[in-house]
């Protein structure tokens, strides 16, 4: 899938945090392996039980809308042509309590609402440095 | 202790629009220092201490040189984020002169963005096209959710949703703070008042918030002396008493999760600021509620205990918080919306008219003037200045 924000926006810097959730095409949230507690974004440290041993769990994927904001003026040149569109805040179902950051696809901006039911898909890109490719998480509404 | 110092001098630069100051950030800082301790009716010799907020860049080593200061022996900045520190750094100041470990600290701050870029504009950095999103950047700014507006937009979309408030609520904001400053030369608002016709008509920036619901980016700086209760007696103007200052957050601590979505992360202020001064909302004389955007000042007002999320609507309305006589006089210089924004700190300067009696929109006998900063970032803080005892 194509980037929502264009070819040419930024693309995050892969670190050992944010490595599975940017590139595993299936969403991958940080958990504990001692205390199974799921936290996001991820952190050196369990939050729970304050835990050092912490590895990716697989969500499937479906949330809700738990925010939305329509960025109408764009604040960055390579964005000019990309407004309006819309930032989220989605729960994940299988992962309560975190909320993932990012745009929907398929919808217009102003039509997505809080409470509208989503699920993840991916949208394909390349680190320009590394050639890495990315599959980054994004949000489509299944139902309103 | 708290309670022990008092706020004995205040000063500014004149205000620019952004980009507009014919004077460095360091030169800005300087003014309103040296102009502070000119109305403290001190000599920059006497001060031994800076505290300022949000990763200020004039350092106070620099400062200390440049003013002539006999001897530096405090220095402070509280820890992470922006405005959201404004208090803090008086709590900061406080708690240094009631230990004893300075007598009279300066909390300031200056800002140039024409000498060092803008806060409202962000983007990669590095890399090909839009760069790379490194760190805690990543989560959000691949997402194209780069700035302050963006993150309050969505705490403040989440409140409005679950609390039925409508778009009138943040035009009543923006009112009040364009009213306000029509009553003060120093606000670069002044002379250009704001109907609601010309704010509904306004461009979007970030569904829910207009032009009008943000503040905008100024150049200048603002300076407040504090010192012991007892010295600042024996000063040239009225002390306004520190009554008790509260930073903090938490838990929960998340910025962005599920149980802090929609809030502006002042309910632990609130419960630290009303206990520490032994009284709550309903003693206050006069509030300035630091308005990054409006939609978080609601927010704001109802956890520092003003209003009920439910009532927040009418709580604004009519003309509720206009003018000295309103029902809550709100941001009486005009804040950070109407008169400058000056990181908040002009909001400080500003509770301090109202307890010597010398604001432009005065109000009757001020006995308590709350100051409550950034919202929507963490830890938030707020002040409550008041008549000496
Ligand atoms: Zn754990």
């Amino acid at each position: 899938m194509k980037r929502v924000l264009g070819e040419s926006w930024a693309v995050p810097s892969l670190d050992s945090h944010n490595r599975d959730f940017f590139t595993k095409g299936v969403l991958t949230l940080q958990r504990c392996t001692q205390c199974k507690h799921v936290q996001h974004p991820p952190e050196d440290v369990c939050e729970a039980c304050q835990g050092f041993e912490l590895d990716g769990f697989a969500s499937a994927g479906v949330g809700r809308i738990e925010s939305v904001a329509v960025v109408t003026q764009s604040v960055h040149p390579l964005l000019a042509d990309r407004v309006p569109y819309a930032i989220v805040l989605v729960s994940v179902e299988d992962a309560p309590g975190i909320l993932v950051a990012g745009n929907v696809v398929g919808s217009d901006a102003d039509a997505v609402r809080i409470g509208d039911r989503v699920r993840v898909v991916f949208e394909d890109a390349t680190d320009p440095r590394s050639g890495e490719k990315l599959a980054i998480p994004q949000w489509e509404v299944i139902d309103a | 202790m708290h309670g022990a110092a008092a706020i004995a001098g205040i000063g500014e630069s004149t205000y620019y629009r952004r980009g507009e100051s014919p004077y460095t950030e360091f030169q800005l800082a300087c003014i309103a220092i040296r102009r502070a301790v000119e109305d403290a009716g001190l000599e920059l010799a006497d001060v031994d201490g800076f505290v300022s907020y949000l990763d200020q860049r004039n350092n106070p080593v620099r400062l200390a040189r440049a003013l002539g200061l006999k001897e530096l022996r405090w220095t402070g900045i509280p820890w992470a984020g922006g405005g959201n520190s404004m208090a803090a750094a008086v709590q900061v100041a406080d708690a240094a002169v009631a230990a004893g470990y300075a007598r009279h600290v300066v909390v300031f701050r200056a800002l140039a963005q024409g000498q060092f870029g803008r806060f409202g504009q962000a983007g990669g950095s590095g890399g090909g096209g839009g760069g790379y999103m490194g760190g805690p950047f990543a989560w959000n700014g691949t997402y194209g959710i780069l700035t302050p507006a963006h993150q309050c937009a969505l705490h403040a979309a989440r409140f409005m949703h679950d609390h039925s408030i409508s778009q009138e609520a943040l035009c009543e904001i923006a009112l009040a703070c364009y009213a306000n400053a029509q009553r003060n030369s120093r606000a670069l608002r002044f002379g250009k008042p704001l109907t609601r016709e010309e704010y509904h008509a306004s461009r979007w920036i970030v569904k829910p918030f207009h032009l009008y619901d943000c503040c905008p980016e100024n150049d200048g700086a603002a300076a407040a002396v504090v010192t012991t209760k007892e010295r600042a007696r024996d000063l040239r103007h009225r002390p306004a008493a520190i009554v008790a200052a509260a930073s903090g957050i938490g838990p929960p601590y998340g910025v962005f999760d599920g149980a802090t979505l929609g809030s502006a992360h002042y309910r632990q202020v609130a419960k630290h600021l009303w206990e520490h001064a032994g009284c709550g909302p309903d003693d206050v004389d006069v509030a300035q509620f630091y308005e990054n955007f409006t939609g978080t000042v609601l927010i704001a007002m109802c956890e520092m205990g003003f209003s009920s999320p439910d009532g927040i609507e009418e709580f604004v309305s009519g003309g509720r918080l206009v003018g000295p006589d309103a029902a809550l006089p709100f941001n009486t210089s005009g804040g950070n919306i109407g008169e400058a924004y000056i990181h908040g700190f002009e909001m400080i300067n500003e509770s301090v008219r109202q307890v010597r009696g010398e604001s432009t929109c005065q109000v009757k006998s001020v006995e308590r003037a709350l100051v409550v900063a950034g919202p929507g970032y963490c830890p938030g803080s707020a002040v409550l200045l008041g008549a000496p005892q």
